[in-house]
């Protein structure tokens, strides 16, 4: 992805247990960080309808 | 690369004639220049069209998915790179197979001369390593190691990795060639670089997926392209559809691609598609140490585990 | 005027992270609110389509998660 223009950070991967809810709120405020400091999605963005 | 014409067909009558296989994948003589066509004999008096020269480059591992018959295919490196990924994809069977091995020189980038000859080109010959093309009567003389396809000049796998028979001696590989020169050059871009870069790269594509139908890799009976529920793309020449198509293709062929260049050469408006996959190539190899297709006994990087494996993208 | 909230495709798996965010909301735990949760039945059913398509259909981010 990053290789062919998309920002690094849009995408991210993680590995949460089901018992570890402490650091699936951690990895949402982290992702949520990231993506807002990227500001919008522009460039990969469909601006056309689907016909 | 001549000299192989005449081992070819004898290798095949032979095989036709002892009835080990039912039909031979070959080339022939195409229409037009430099545009040599696959071709399929099943009986040994058609055996004198089959040729080979330097414009053979479609892969022929294309044509061996999900067949029954017992076939003899002649495999150039990337041809047999290919077959081995078809036989671990469990696309045809190795007993169903005799390969014949040819280690290849490297096929001509058949843009590169078109673009040479605004008048058109009547007839191709070649001897060892000069190209000879016949341009409104006038023959010119060319020097075949300046105008292989890219593919070809980068290759390192040019004997073939699985063969039964042999139409020639195997020939040294190439070594010390930076095959991923490329790659570095836009690593070394910035996001916004890189999505420019792209953008004036897949511009021209009118979505025909010649790659596509080229690519031996690509046999899903539907492909993500012509679904329409749900519809993961679009089918217009919208920049982002496009975009997508390139990318998931790449993506497919992540761990599988043998860099055999047919994607490239069967694009009607000259897309470097290679730039998508070589990349992929690149990350197989320095991650897992991966080089597709090399032998039939090793499962593929991405449906194994181990220990090992980079995992440092993952929080 | 206020900041613009990004949109987040989030793919969790059933069993791990999907889990562990019915844990949270069990726990009353806060969190950002930009997430948008698809519940996948394992990490294995991702496929590169499915960011592709959140991309182009104007997610912000993805987020897949194990």
């Amino acid at each position: 992805m990053e290789h062919m223009g998309v920002e690094p950070g849009r995408l991210s991967f993680s590995w949460i247990s089901s018992a570890e809810s402490t650091k699936f709120v951690d990895v949402v405020k982290e992702v949520t960080a990231t993506v807002k400091a990227l500001g919008p999605n522009i460039n990969f963005k469909k601006t056309a309808k689907v016909a | 690369m001549l000299g192989y014409i005449d081992n070819i067909r004898e290798i095949s009558k032979r095989l036709l004639d002892e009835g080990r296989v039912d039909m031979i994948i070959g080339f022939r003589k195409g229409t037009i220049p430099l545009m040599n066509e696959p071709c399929f004999v099943k009986n040994s008096g058609e055996l004198s069209t089959l040729v080979w020269d330097s414009n053979c480059g479609i892969n022929l591992a294309n044509y061996l998915t999900d067949r029954k018959e017992k076939i003899g295919i002649v495999a150039k490196g990337c041809d047999s790179r290919n077959i081995v990924t078809h036989i671990i994809e469990n696309k045809i069977k190795r007993e169903k197979l005799v390969i014949i091995g040819i280690p290849c020189k490297g096929m001509v980038d058949k843009r590169k001369i078109a673009g040479m000859f605004e008048n058109g080109i009547e007839d191709i010959t070649e001897e060892d390593n000069i190209i000879r093309v016949k341009s409104r009567g006038v023959e010119t003389s060319l020097n075949k190691s300046d105008l292989l396809q890219e593919n070809c000049a980068l290759c390192v796998h040019r004997n073939p990795v699985i063969y039964d028979e042999l139409a020639a001696p195997l020939i040294e590989e190439q070594k010390s060639v930076d095959r991923y020169a490329d790659v570095l050059r836009i690593e070394a871009m910035t996001a916004q670089e890189k999505w420019e870069y792209f953008k004036d790269l897949i511009s021209p594509c009118i979505r025909c997926y010649a790659c596509r139908n080229a690519c031996p890799l690509c046999y899903c009976p539907t492909c993500f392209v012509d679904e329409s529920r749900p519809q993961w793309c679009g089918k217009s020449q919208d920049e982002i559809d496009t975009r997508t198509f390139h990318f998931l293709r790449a993506y497919h062929c992540a761990g599988r691609c043998t860099d055999c260049g047919a994607c490239e050469r069967a694009c009607p408006v000259g897309i470097k598609v290679r730039q998508f996959t070589s990349k992929l190539n690149k990350d197989c190899l320095d991650m897992f140490g991966w080089e597709a297709g090399l032998s039939p006994d090793q499962r593929p990087p991405l449906d194994t585990y181990k220990p090992a494996d980079p995992g440092d993208f993952i929080k | 005027m206020s900041e613009r909230e990004p949109k987040i495709v989030s793919f969790l798996c059933n069993w791990c992270s999907y889990g562990a965010a019915d844990l949270a909301g069990v726990g009353r735990m806060e969190y950002p609110p930009n997430i948008r949760v698809i519940r996948i039945p394992c990490t294995g059913r991702m496929s590169p389509k499915f960011f592709l398509a959140a991309l182009m259909q104007g997610a912000d981010g993805v987020w897949v998660s194990g």
